[in-house]
């Protein structure tokens, strides 16, 4: 066999690894249902803020928690502790992303991602008056 | 209805121009593709003219478009879009980019400019690189169009006007007004772009990505021409130019986001930051591969398959970035502009096009018939080149889950911990690839002794293996593969440094690819250790212990700190002074102290991190950074009051009698005497007011009793009002508002403020060491990849 050859199939290896690697070490998203089925696996779970439930962050007893009620998109609703402080603006959330996973009954998100209103579909026009400051 | 004060001609102007890009584009296309076919000189000459044509379109959209932002025609939807009347005209750039049609004409501008470059200097091969070019030319210019073909919207038009073009603003009531231009104004600049890195990085990355066409267009061409080999050596420069440009782009990039950004750090492996560096990797392996092309006329099949990855990759991260696919991944992608599908069909396009003309002529391709040596400079030039093709494919096969997921119907998301998860792949392959860096110059073409090879790289092994140690056991170092790659850097920063010092005499001409290798290694190394040994210093010091939540859920790494206590930090003590508002800005002030010979705290330096308000895109928390020569103190707000606090007050009324008692939050009121003669002067009485002074005996727990006397006072036997006496620090105020005959009872207004409680902020700090490096690095790299480019153009030939 030549070099080539053999380059050409230890880089098809590599490839397939790095393939299989990426597969392994992603997660997936899911709903609460399947993520509460599976405790203490990471999911991304995507939903809205119930605005109706209490969110609560007290950053005098600790900065890095926030808790908060999210309902999927199948309109589950769990409590969710976010080991964060809380993000600037989490109201106007339209959507959120969390990456966690459910332990004891409550989804314990390491990571959030917020989407927030659309920038460029929202009729609101602003005029010169307002926009002073 | 008739409007006044439009500037309908600027937008008719702008389509007129973007009308004339495309024609002279097709003219350019046509004619330089049939002069090619033909070998005829007046095609030729069609074709420049048809280039020139569309550069004066593209000039003339690009001065259109910038007027229109800089007399702020806010009827104009991307005006509106992307500025206001309030943003300071150093941001004026960034506007013009910011929105997909802007980039894309940035982009066509970079490619007028190189376009009109190579007429002058491909000579040859002036015709069928410029069909190339010039048929790219006219698509991107299409992707301006705006205008619909059987129901599909072919590209986004920047001169539409908001309320003819757009019909869902039409019905806002400011448009009921004929003269409605002068009180429109834009929505503004998002708050993040408003950094002056956004000024010069859109252009550089533009100017990248624009210079990966020249080699593709040498490339294609040569296929056409079946000419294999000959290419080589006019795209070598320009893919290096690219090399350059691109990679100085994307770290500005990476500049921007560590100054403005507050995820901390420089590089986040975002889908967006990585679909512009997974070119750079294959753009590099190109270029090396052209060298060996040039000296030994193999890889001839790999340096075309290289050539045209890298343009397509550009395509795909275009289509990565503007489609929406990335959706919720990424913090900077654009939205769709319903160009999805356009987008798609350019890309598959040149992908097959590439495919298609080298699996066409890949039996033509000259072929080696001897093996090379293994201590061979072109072996380890080519193996470096496969590392970064597996370097490359294990980033976008990652960042293209939401491809995968769309093609395929699979449900992959990237992990929460994503920067730990590419690292853990990239690390061991940036080893390898240091290593190659180091040893490749020292590797002879053809064949090199090995002796040899150990004999020139003892010095620099020394070297690096001392810098290693010493960096290991001062920072306290003890991941085994942070330890190879800081090695395998140190080892290519030396070993080139040595090269050119001992090998090349210290020879300016000489030295492009050894102080570029330079760069690189120290972009690694600064990578490297100012990442993994960045110290989050903001640990949680209050007394909730969040680890009985579980192990994972430590996330300790945002403080609390309350106005003017001393908090210990690291190797500071830190305290927050106060905020300032400042227009849209609210700077925070925190200082830093040490302790000083005499034992005193001394404040070293104070960071203003702040937070900008944009209650239409979110309030933006921005960094503050300390640099120092070996490490930066990196400063971020996560969580704070924007407002000053409202401290309503609380009113409460009384009846009461004397001797009675009323109770407020911190402290009671005893009803002691009536005062019939009370100082009338001291509140500003006149001698023919009725005037009726109750004191009170204040009590508190802190100090001792107070005595306070508010008055009731008759004026002119007509109407009554009360002079109030308050204590500030306890909050209280008290009026006197008159007498019950009935019950004979005195009535009271207690007025209460909430105790002040004190202000804080929540924040997070990170030193990273060792960043300079990594910034100087990008410099030395730049300027070693100019320099090899100088030099190899002027050896003309």
């Amino acid at each position: 066999m030549k070099k080539t050859h053999i380059t050409l199939v230890v880089l098809i290896a590599v490839v397939v690894a790095v393939m299989i690697g990426a597969i392994n070490d992603s997660s997936s998203y899911a709903n609460f249902e399947q993520a509460f089925s599976n405790p203490g696996e990471e999911f991304h779970v995507v939903g809205k803020l119930a605005k109706d439930q209490e969110m609560v962050y007290d950053p005098l007893t600790n900065p890095d928690l926030f808790t908060f009620h999210m309902t999927d998109n199948l309109g589950e609703e769990h409590k969710v502790i976010l080991h964060k402080s809380k993000p600037q603006d989490f109201e106007r959330s339209e959507q959120i992303v969390l990456i966690g996973s459910a332990e004891n009954g409550e989804f314990h998100a390491n990571e959030i991602l917020m989407k927030c209103p659309s920038k460029y579909t929202d009729g609101e026009v602003k005029t010169k008056e307002q926009a002073s400051f | 209805m008739e409007y006044i004060g439009e500037h309908l001609l600027a937008g008719i102007i702008g389509n007129f121009f973007v009308s004339i890009a495309i024609a002279f584009g097709l003219l350019s296309t046509v004619a330089y593709f049939l002069a090619e076919v033909k070998k005829d000189e007046a095609w030729r000459k069609l074709g420049r003219i048809g280039f020139w044509g569309h550069s004066a379109g593209v000039l003339g959209i690009v001065i259109t478009l910038f007027m229109m932002i800089f007399n702020q025609y806010f009827e104009y939807h991307y005006v509106w879009q992307h500025s206001s009347s309030d943003m300071p005209l150093r941001y004026i750039f960034s506007c013009f980019w910011e929105g997909q049609e802007g980039s894309f004409i940035l982009w066509m501008f970079w490619h007028v400019v190189l376009g009109n470059i190579l007429i002058f200097v491909a000579k040859y091969w002036e015709n069928a690189v410029m069909t190339v070019f010039a048929s790219v030319q006219v698509i991107l210019a299409s992707m301006l169009l705006g205008i619909y073909i059987f129901e599909y919207k072919l590209g986004s038009n920047p001169f539409t006007v908001l309320l003819r073009d757009h019909p869902d603003f039409a019905d806002l009531p400011i448009f009921t007004i004929a003269d409605y231009t002068a009180n429109l104004d834009g929505r503004g600049l998002n708050p993040l772009l408003q950094n002056y890195w956004m000024t010069i990085h859109p252009p550089t990355l533009f100017l990248g990505f624009a210079s990966t066409l020249v080699p593709f267009a040498y490339a294609i061409a040569a296929l056409w021409k079946r000419e294999y080999i000959s290419w080589v050596k006019p795209a070598l420069p320009w893919t290096f130019f690219g090399i350059g440009i691109l990679g100085v782009g994307i770290l500005m990039g990476g500049a921007w986001a560590y100054e403005a950004l507050s995820f901390g750090g420089f590089w986040a492996w975002d889908p967006v930051e990585n679909a512009s560096l997974v070119p750079w990797l294959t753009m590099v392996s190109a270029g090396h591969l052209m060298l060996i092309q040039r000296k030994k006329g193999t890889s001839v099949l790999s340096l075309f398959i290289f050539t045209a990855l890298t343009f397509c990759l550009i395509l795909y991260s275009t289509f990565l970035t503007r489609s929406g696919v990335l959706g919720d991944s990424s913090v900077h992608a654009f939205t769709d502009l319903g160009m999805s599908g356009q987008l798609l069909f350019y890309l598959v396009f040149y992908v097959i096009l590439s495919i298609f003309l080298i699996a066409k002529h890949a039996r033509h391709f000259p072929n080696a018939n001897k093996e090379e040596s293994i201590w061979s400079r072109e072996f380890w030039m080519f193996i470096g080149a496969l590392f970064l093709f597996i370097s490359s494919f294990q980033i976008i096969f990652s960042t293209s889950f939401p491809v995968i997921n769309k093609v395929f119907g699979t449900n992959f998301a990237q992990s929460a911990e994503r920067i730990e998860y590419y690292n853990k792949w990239q690390m061991p392959l940036a080893i390898i690839i240091a290593l190659i860096v180091a040893i490749g110059q020292f590797l002879k073409y053809k064949d090199t002794k090995p002796s040899e090879l150990l004999k020139n790289l003892s010095i620099s092994l020394v070297l690096s293996l001392i810098i290693t140690v010493a960096t290991a056991v001062v920072m306290n170092i003890i991941n085994p593969f942070v330890i190879a790659l800081l090695f395998t850097s140190a080892l290519a920063i030396t070993a080139n440094l040595d090269y050119w010092i001992r090998i090349l005499s210290g020879k300016l001409r000489l030295a492009g690819p050894s102080i570029a290798h330079v760069g690189f290694g120290m972009i690694l190394l600064g990578a490297l250790i100012s990442t993994s040994q960045s110290d989050v210093i903001s640990q949680n010091t209050s007394l909730y212990d969040v680890s009985i939540l579980g192990e994972d859920f430590n996330n300790n790494e945002n403080i609390l700190l309350m106005k003017d206590d001393t908090l210990m930090m690291g190797d500071y003590f830190v305290s927050y002074r106060g905020k300032r508002k400042d227009g849209i800005f609210i700077h925070y002030t925190v200082d830093y102290m040490q302790s000083n010979s005499e034992g005193k705290l001394e404040t070293i330096f104070s960071l203003y991190p702040f937070v900008q308000l944009n209650p239409r895109m979110g309030n933006v928390a921005e960094p503050y950074t300390k640099h120092y020569l070996d490490q930066d103190v990196y400063t971020h707000i996560t969580y704070a009051e924007l407002e000053e606090r409202s401290n309503e007050a609380k009113t409460e009324e009384h009846s009461v009698q004397l001797g009675d008692t009323i109770f407020a939050k911190n402290s009671f009121l005893v009803l002691d005497s009536l005062n019939r003669q009370p100082n009338k002067e001291r509140v500003g009485l006149t001698e023919s007011d009725l005037v009726l002074g109750a004191k009170f005996t204040v009590y508190d727990v802190e100090t001792q009793a107070r005595l306070i006397e508010p008055m009731f006072v008759i004026r002119d036997r007509s109407f009554s009002f009360s002079v109030p006496d308050s204590i500030p620090d306890l909050g209280i105020k008290l009026s006197f508002n008159g007498i019950d005959p009935e019950t004979a009872s005195f009535k009271f207004e207690l007025e209460e403020k909430a105790p002040k409680q004190n202000e804080f902020i929540v924040m997070k700090a990170i030193v990273f060491p060792g960043i300079n490096v990594l910034w100087i690095g990008i410099i030395v790299m730049g300027l070693g990849t100019f320099l090899a480019v100088f030099n190899r153009a002027r050896r003309k030939n």
